[in-house]
């Protein structure tokens, strides 16, 4: 069984078996590879190298568009405008935290700085959020129901195993989160 | 075959006579914007608190008072500036996973929401 993260001397430890690691890494390869943009092969090399993306769109899949939200509301073309100055460099980011967190899993015992930390609790943010979108949360109440599911011989299709999955995932950031929350009031 | 013939910054001084500068002054760089932040029955409470803290630089107390905002009321208007500004937190909001967009302060800079017209006095914020 996964201990959850702790606070202390080393930094923020944790530990989980190899079968989580497992899990967890095909968790974080998924996301890399919904937000790996496609390779179009006209692009201009010159306006890719500055984050530049002429021909970006809104994403078509929910989970996607919520990695990636419009940053205006109800106003598509202000969005779309703004997409293509920063979506690119936006997918780089979270691909970076994502394979910094894969990185991690290859040790038993996880012992992470602030910056690792930082990395892990967006990494499985977005694992979450992607989770969210394919077990159709909603809402609180769609939450809460997810959240009854919480035994793993329960584990008889597609559904309840994505559930299963959603509620480890939640537990190791919340107990993430609190670790890093103490490591702030303690910063000097 | 065609020699190039550059034009230096000295040949150009007569096309540009102190032009640019009147135009830039008409875009106001300082009207002001807000960063909303919307809820989702995704985003952990404990990190959402995280982010504010730790990104903004806010009080454990400020931090979760925003929070509790965007829990309870669906939206909270977690910060204001220029657009340059508040584009800049939206997309880092969005590295962190948190759903932000960004509109133009209306009603003054109370920051009560889209739809707070004068008079309704929900100006409270953190």
């Amino acid at each position: 069984m996964a201990k959850a993260f702790k606070y202390g001397l080393k930094g923020i430890t944790g530990f989980l078996e190899p079968a989580e690691r497992e899990l967890l890494r095909s968790l974080f390869d998924d996301v890399i590879s919904m937000l790996e943009p496609e390779d179009r092969g006209n692009q201009d090399p010159l306006a890719a190298m500055i984050g530049l993306d002429m021909d970006v769109k809104e994403p078509s899949d929910r989970a996607l568009r919520r990695l990636l939200p419009n940053v205006v509301k109800d106003d598509g073309a202000a969005s779309l405008e703004f997409r293509q100055l920063t979506e690119r460099s936006l997918r780089e980011s979270k691909i970076g935290a994502l394979r910094a967190a894969a990185l991690e899993l290859d040790k038993d015992e996880l012992v992470l700085t602030a910056a690792d930390a930082r990395h892990w609790s967006t990494a499985l943010n977005d694992v979450r959020l992607v989770l969210a979108e394919r077990l159709d949360i909603r809402d609180e109440a769609d939450a809460d129901h997810v959240h009854q599911m919480q035994d793993w011989s329960q584990a008889e299709d597609v559904e309840s195993y994505l559930a299963l999955v959603y509620n480890f995932t939640t537990w190791l950031q919340e107990s993430l989160v609190q670790a890093m929350l103490q490591s702030l009031e303690t910063r000097p | 075959m065609t020699l190039s013939v550059a034009l230096g910054p000295d040949t150009q001084e007569s096309t540009q006579t102190g032009t640019a500068e009147s135009t830039d002054a008409l875009t106001a760089p300082d009207i002001p914007w807000n960063l909303v932040i919307w809820n989702d029955p995704v985003n952990l409470m404990s990190y959402v608190s995280f982010v504010f803290q730790s990104y903004f630089g806010y009080s454990e107390s400020k931090a979760n008072k925003l929070m509790m905002e965007v829990h309870k009321k669906g939206r909270s208007i977690v910060a204001h500036g220029s657009k340059e500004q508040v584009e800049q937190h939206a997309v880092a909001m969005h590295g962190f996973g948190l759903w932000a967009t960004v509109e133009k302060a209306t009603g003054g800079n109370s920051g009560g929401g889209k739809n707070g017209g004068p008079g309704k006095g929900r100006g409270k914020r953190g």
